[in-house]
């Protein structure tokens, strides 16, 4: 019983340190906007290995056939590097379907909720972790 | 203070530490690349009632549960949530392990392993400050935070704590100055061990200034002078900190900090990491750099007030 007890304190520790606000460089809530959520495609022009935190280019053509350079952003380069994401990882020509929402701002920028590559892997989503190589799994 | 040195002593016997290398100076040598990632929150989770260490199943449980949930996709249940929370676990490179100790806080003394109590004086001031922060976010850089403005991070210290990322620092040292590189905001921070006095009281640095000294095999680092708008956890300008570094086996340290701030806690309080090494290497994390953020942030709520005109 008391090792039940203590199983369901640790449970409930575990919810409660995941109820905390999300930490990071800095509050996405503040730069991005909820009520504009996008889903571009696109193509990987650049990716810059910046911090705090990298920004993948994309260009993408707009129903009118005009081409207009969204600059999508990314984690921390040092973590990206460390959970095994090089620049081979995404080359330029790459072509990607991001999800996400633009800056408040309305300019040509949004965060990388999403990308998924034309094979259908997802990068950043809920991946493995420390160590892990971007994510294999396939679209929900 | 007597009982957190004895306990730092009793964790290096049991940990196997017997004569620590030394350097070419015969000081205990700290040196290399270190990371305190670990998933032990400071303050025990009030749940956890008066339990102070897992047993090691129960560490095991709990590494498990928390790099589960880690690892889960943090997508929001609204647009709003989805946005505030667009970090998922690839982004972050956290620990995956609970402190070698298996106590369930960083924070050893008090028992209860919480920070104290903030003076009701102290509290007043915190609630001003996050009121001011509140009132001006989007009207000019400093209504952000001192991390988003890429000034410092409340993990790199001094103290030192565990954050998301970038939990690696590296020791250099001479006969006369210890180096501290940080990797997160990459400060790095001169240590004299000259004997040298602390600056003058009305010389104000951001992390403050810092004096060490050898205790036996320890580090020990004293840091007086913080700045006005620096503040760890509710303290003022009156913090003294400090900190106990002890080489206790060729890949751990331990790591202690002492918070004494008598205008903000009503009492001292003290937290220990056992520090694990780090294959390396430390990258820079030149914040500045490009943080994009900073103008997007306010752009953006300068055209909201164009949209919307008060």
């Amino acid at each position: 019983m008391r090792n039940l007890s203590m199983a369901a304190a640790i449970a409930g520790t575990i919810l409660l340190l995941n109820a905390a606000p999300v930490w990071a460089h800095h509050a996405f809530a503040a730069e991005f906007d909820s009520t504009k959520p996008l889903k571009l495609h696109g193509t990987v022009t650049k990716m810059e290995w910046i911090n705090p935190h990298a920004w993948i280019h994309i260009d993408v053509k707009n129903p009118d056939g005009t081409v207009t350079n969204w600059m999508v952003e990314g984690g921390s380069p040092n973590t990206l590097l460390r959970n095994g994401f090089t620049k081979a990882s995404l080359p330029v020509g790459t072509e990607v379907v991001v999800d996400g929402y633009q800056a408040k701002d309305s300019t040509n920028r949004m965060n990388g909720r999403d990308i998924t590559l034309p094979d259908g892997r997802k990068l950043f989503v809920g991946s493995a972790g420390q160590g892990a190589a971007p994510d294999e799994k396939q679209d929900k | 203070m007597l009982r957190q040195s004895l306990l730092s002593v009793c964790i290096a016997m049991v940990a196997g530490a017997q004569t620590p290398p030394k350097t070419d100076a015969g000081q205990p040598d700290l040196q290399g690349i270190w990371s305190n990632a670990t998933i032990t929150p400071l303050e025990r989770p009030a749940d956890l009632g008066g339990k102070q260490t897992f047993t090691a199943e129960e560490a095991a449980a709990y590494e498990k549960q928390a790099v589960a949930r880690n690892n889960a996709d943090q997508r929001g249940t609204n647009t709003e949530a989805d946005v505030a929370g667009g970090y998922n676990n690839f982004w972050y490179d956290r620990g995956t392990k609970a402190v070698g100790t298996r106590r369930t806080s960083l924070i050893v003394d008090p028992g209860d392993g919480r920070i104290p109590a903030l003076l009701p004086e102290a509290a007043k001031r915190a609630k001003e400050k996050r009121e001011w922060m509140d009132e001006h976010a989007t009207d000019f850089p400093e209504g952000r935070s001192l991390g988003e403005r890429c000034i410092l991070w409340t993990t790199a210290g001094p103290p030192m704590l565990p954050g998301p990322y970038n939990n690696n620092f590296q020791v250099l040292q001479t006969r006369d100055r210890v180096v501290i590189l940080n990797e997160m905001i990459h400060d790095a921070r001169v240590i004299p061990l000259d004997g040298s006095p602390h600056l003058s009281s009305n010389i104000r640095l951001w992390r403050g200034d810092s004096r060490g000294h050898w205790d036996g095999s320890t580090l020990v680092v004293d840091t007086t002078n913080f700045s006005d708008e620096y503040s760890f956890r509710g303290s003022d300008r009156n913090l003294h900190l400090i900190e106990r570094f002890t080489r206790t086996s060729p890949d751990t340290l331990l790591y202690e900090f002492t918070v004494d701030d008598p205008t903000a806690f009503s009492k001292p309080w003290t937290a220990q990491i056992a520090v694990t090494k780090s294959k390396g290497p430390i990258y820079e994390y030149a914040c500045h750099e490009g943080n994009y953020a900073m103008t997007d942030i306010l752009s953006g709520a300068r055209a909201a007030e164009k949209k919307n005109p008060k």
